[in-house]
């Protein structure tokens, strides 16, 4: 099972990935370039970058800090237009695609409103989304997905009352509820601690799985990455572009027993190996 | 004595006893009477004119003989800082919305208002007494001007202050302006906007009484002026504590406002505060 990817070249994916010219991805974002504007400077932080995320697919991209990864996955969320390139979600523009509810976002911290108890915060995208939507139906919607993430019978819970990793959970649940085909995910897991960050993973490949939705997942954890994704994107700095595509071939089924896997060692090891490389590309 | 030996007795029995702290209010009480009864003895050991400082029990006696004057004067004063500290409100959140919402005129708006703070309010008295004469309106107006900006600036700082990605979220489901606004930075300026107008309130106790020592002729300010001419000390002091528990109540009304509205509000806690 490690033959599986050994023989496929990484950098003849990535170039598989750059060149393929025809039908776009569910995800499809081609030769992105974005400057900023900083004290009067303009600043290149992402420069050609590349990246084809086909319906249904699991992939992430990992990089070093500052290396463009959020920005990134704001110009596929629609927040961050980009100074070159085209963006595409669902075939259309990534804006639009917002509009018609495709996106669902996820960030590092869950930004539930304080005043709001779990399903209230689950809803509250939904109903801000479609004005039309009766509340009785927002809060169905925002019920099943609460016990889609394991948080059946904490709906009525405020914020404070909650757990790091529940409030993240609902805030997964609320990017849910408003059943995107697309869920865009900035280190959403950043903020927990070791244990909760595998339960949450667990969580989401079970989420996955079941809904069957394109993930793209930003995230800092090689594990993470390994364990959850089909393909991880390897990112380096200074203007910041996709360095490697790595293909992950994990035996199925994925669960908690796959972390011990020697192919999850071997793909680790080989992403470790990227990783450690794309951070001396930086510059000081 | 015998508190002592069962709170040896139950120290003994637990490893360490974990005391319950005191209240806050029974703290400041404690520490109010000792103020009081230091301060009477001291006039009564020293023999202080009443004249220059009088002691507690000659302020509680002219409390008594002139109540009814006080009541009268305290009822002008109260309905002066409501109204005035309403408009205040009303004054500051139109001004923080507005910054908000509208942003370039907020960007012109905000350095104006931050260049009117510097002017010293109580210089405006004697303007507005000639602008609108002894009543109620001059000092409401004073009021207003001394109290919005704490309204104002925390205000504003509750609508900035909503988490920039909740604000993308927001913009993701391509929500307006307005309807952040409404929907997410309001709400989550509430607890701002109450710590605003505790600062508000107090400050329009102090825009009244400047009201009424510049031109009035009721009110609890303009009592102190009269009493002065009448070499009243005890009145004055009377007066003080009148306009002090004025003050108190008006403030723990606000905080118990807070308290309902926005429950979700942190706290400055005694017990959380000790554990």
């Amino acid at each position: 099972m490690t033959a599986a990817f050994s023989v496929v070249h990484p950098l003849q994916v990535a170039k598989a990935a750059a060149t393929t010219n025809t039908a776009p991805a569910h995800v499809d974002a081609r030769n992105i370039a974005v400057d900023f504007y900083l004290d009067g400077g303009r600043q290149r932080v992402l420069q050609g970058v590349n990246l084809a995320v086909p319906k249904g697919s699991f992939v992430s991209l990992i990089g070093p800090s500052g290396c463009g990864k959020s920005t990134l996955l704001k110009v596929l969320a629609g927040l961050i237009t980009p100074t070159e390139g085209r963006v595409s979600v669902d075939g259309i523009a990534p804006q639009e695609a917002a509009k018609r509810r495709i996106i669902g976002l996820v960030f590092q911290d869950a930004t539930l409103l304080p005043w709001k108890n779990a399903i209230e915060n689950a809803a509250f995208l939904l109903m801000t989304a479609d004005d039309a939507m009766r509340k009785a139906e927002a809060f169905a919607r925002a019920a099943a997905m609460l016990k889609l993430v394991s948080l059946e019978g904490a709906e009525r819970k405020m914020p404070s009352q909650l757990s790091g990793g529940m409030r993240q959970r609902v805030a997964i649940a609320r990017a849910l509820a408003l059943d995107p085909q697309v869920l865009l995910m900035d280190e959403p897991f950043g903020a927990l601690d070791a244990i909760t960050r595998e339960e949450m993973s667990l969580c989401l490949l079970d989420i996955w799985q079941r809904t069957e939705k394109t993930v793209v997942l930003v995230t800092h954890s090689i594990d993470e990455a390994v364990f959850l994704s089909r393909e991880v994107h390897v990112m380096g700095s200074g203007p910041a572009g996709i360095i490697e595509t790595l293909p992950i071939a994990l035996p199925p089924p994925r669960n908690a027993e796959s972390f011990t896997d020697p192919a999850f060692k071997l793909t680790q090891q080989r992403l470790r190996g990227l990783l450690i490389e794309s951070h001396q590309r930086r510059p000081a | 004595m015998s508190q002592n030996a069962l709170g040896a007795a139950s120290a003994a029995a637990r490893p360490k006893a974990i005391r319950r702290p005191l209240p806050d209010w029974v703290l400041a009480l404690g520490l109010m009477t000792v103020v009081t009864v230091v301060w009477e003895l001291v006039i009564r050991l020293f023999h202080v004119s009443t004249f220059l400082l009088p002691a507690p029990s000659a302020i509680i006696r002219s409390l008594i003989t002139n109540w009814a004057q006080l009541a009268s004067a305290a009822e002008s004063t109260a309905l002066e800082i409501l109204l005035g500290f309403v408009l205040a409100a009303i004054t500051g959140i139109v001004v923080a919305l507005v910054i908000v919402r509208f942003e370039r005129f907020g960007r012109a708006l905000y350095p104006l208002i931050v260049l009117f703070q510097t002017v010293p309010k109580v210089a405006l008295a004697p303007i507005f007494i000639l602008w609108f004469g002894f009543d109620l309106a001059p000092k409401v107006l004073l009021i207003v001007v001394i109290a919005f900006f704490p309204v104002a600036i925390d205000m504003l700082a509750g609508l900035q202050s909503v988490e920039p990605s909740f604000v993308a979220l927001m913009q993701s489901v391509s929500a307006s302006r307005t309807k952040i606004l409404l929907r997410v930075r309001l709400p989550h300026s509430l607890p701002h906007l109450m710590a605003g107008l505790k600062v508000a309130i107090t400050f329009s106790v102090i825009g009244a009484i400047v009201g009424e020592f510049a031109g009035a002729n009721h009110g609890l300010g303009y009592l102190i002026v009269f009493a002065s001419t009448q070499l009243d000390t005890p009145l004055i002091f009377g007066a003080l504590v009148v306009i002090s528990v004025l003050g108190l109540a008006f403030y723990y009304v606000v905080e118990l406002a807070e308290r309902v509205l926005v429950p979700w509000a942190p706290k400055f806690d005694a017990h959380l505060r000790a554990s």
